[in-house]
């Protein structure tokens, strides 16, 4: 009889544990599954998304047609070091409609190796219509599609 | 009789006392177990929510509409400012300029579905104050002294591999010219330019302009209450009335005006 009176709160115990291993076992089940924002698995689309941006801003300055049709990479690759963070690396290689990639249009940052080496890397499309340019006192407006292929990394 | 029933309603009594404190752990355990499924159930929430934000990368279709549109606006520019500045202006530029647009967009963003259409306005629009009568999407109205170059555009852009249908938006390239003033005494002449939105265009200078027949010495800005920004021309030579003045924004596009 007195054993038995003893014996009465041990169940709330194995309750409590049992509480316990279910809630460890809940919180461990989404600790698995959920990726945080800052988690490497979202690097690519975060650089894909700095990288757009910068190319959407200089495009909307009207810088990006000027640099690509007028073929001013030093330029270009000024523009790029200022507008991403410095940590950020960057080929960018600018292609004609024909997917022909236009001489000397590679603008490169960064160590030659990484891109060869590292896991995450972003790329970005940008596609460009044209630009009107003044040749000898006269504008030309003509329609020409250019591509501006930006992979970035960090380094 | 009476206290039997009684002692047998006392031990009855005890009895269910009994059952009732054997049983107060069972309201735990279910608590417990309502407890563990409400946990399970988030985290299930929580996984699918992660895994549902990796598939669709929404924001990258967002940026892709974003390029889409400045493309589009871009080429309405183009389009003008090849419309205002050819010998024999093609009124059909706009509407070829798209049909490719609309084609090539496929092979630049390859893999998305994009299906873009266009309306080029073919009507008369109130545009900052001012009625413009479009043809194919493309307007002129020059020789006058308030002078404009007008394009416009609407866009219908679905992104089928998503399923995205129906991202509207309406492009216009704008480019007004008004000659407020010529004073021949002082070879003088005032000028006010509107671009987009009615806005003041700055920063042009003395390759910007145009005097038909003068050379420009020098071209100077200052504030305006009207129009809040003015370029004063300065001509070489004697400035004789009516006089045409030319004008090429940063876009390329021309407006010709003439005063009076």
């Amino acid at each position: 009889m007195t054993m038995k009176k003893h014996n009465k709160g041990q169940i709330r115990v194995i309750e409590t544990i049992l509480a316990s291993f279910v809630m460890m076992v809940a919180l461990s089940f989404a600790n698995v599954f959920v990726t945080t924002p800052t988690s490497p698995k979202y690097e690519a689309t975060e650089l894909q998304k700095v990288g757009y941006n910068v190319l959407h801003d200089l495009d909307e300055q009207g810088l990006l047609a000027r640099f690509v049709y007028k073929g001013e990479w030093d330029n270009l690759r000024s523009a790029l070091r200022v507008t991403l963070p410095s940590d950020v690396y960057f080929n960018a290689t600018v292609y004609d409609f024909y997917n022909r990639k236009l001489d000397d249009a590679t603008v490169f940052y960064g160590d030659s190796q990484i891109f060869s080496t590292s896991k995450n890397i972003a790329s970005v499309t940008y596609g460009l219509v044209g630009l009107s340019i003044k040749i000898s006192g006269a504008y030309q407006a003509i329609y020409e599609p250019r591509i501006v292929i930006l992979r970035l990394t960090r380094g | 009789m009476s206290r039997e029933l009684l002692s047998c309603g006392s031990r009855e009594g005890d009895s269910l006392r009994k059952l009732l404190g054997h049983k107060k752990g069972q309201f735990v355990i279910i608590a417990v177990l309502m407890i563990a499924i409400m946990i399970i159930s988030i985290g299930a929430l929580m996984n699918r929510a992660g895994t549902y934000y990796k598939q669709e990368p929404w924001e990258e279709y967002l940026t892709l509409m974003g390029s889409i549109e400045l493309g589009s606006r871009r080429l309405i520019e183009l389009s003008l400012a090849n419309y205002t500045n050819a010998v024999s202006p093609d009124s059909n530029i706009l509407k070829a300029n798209l049909q490719k647009w609309q084609i090539n967009l496929t092979r630049i963003y390859p893999g998305y579905g994009i299906a873009l259409n266009y309306t080029l306005a073919n009507q008369v629009y109130s545009v900052y104050g001012t009625s413009i009568g479009y043809s194919l999407g493309l307007n002129y109205t020059w020789q006058k002294p308030s002078s404009l170059s007008a394009a416009n555009a609407s866009f219908n852009v679905d992104i089928n591999s998503v399923g995205l249908e129906g991202y509207k938006f309406t492009s216009t390239a704008f480019l007004n010219l008004i000659i407020l003033n010529a004073t021949t005494s002082s070879n003088e002449i005032v000028v006010a330019v509107k671009g987009d939105g009615g806005i003041p265009v700055t920063g042009l200078g003395k390759d910007n302009f145009q005097v038909v027949g003068f050379s420009i010495s020098k071209v100077t800005s200052s504030y305006d209450q009207t129009y809040l920004i003015v370029y004063k021309i300065k001509c070489s030579g004697t400035l004789t009335l009516p006089v045409t003045v030319k004008v090429w924004d940063t876009r390329g596009i021309q407006v010709t005006a003439r005063y009076p």
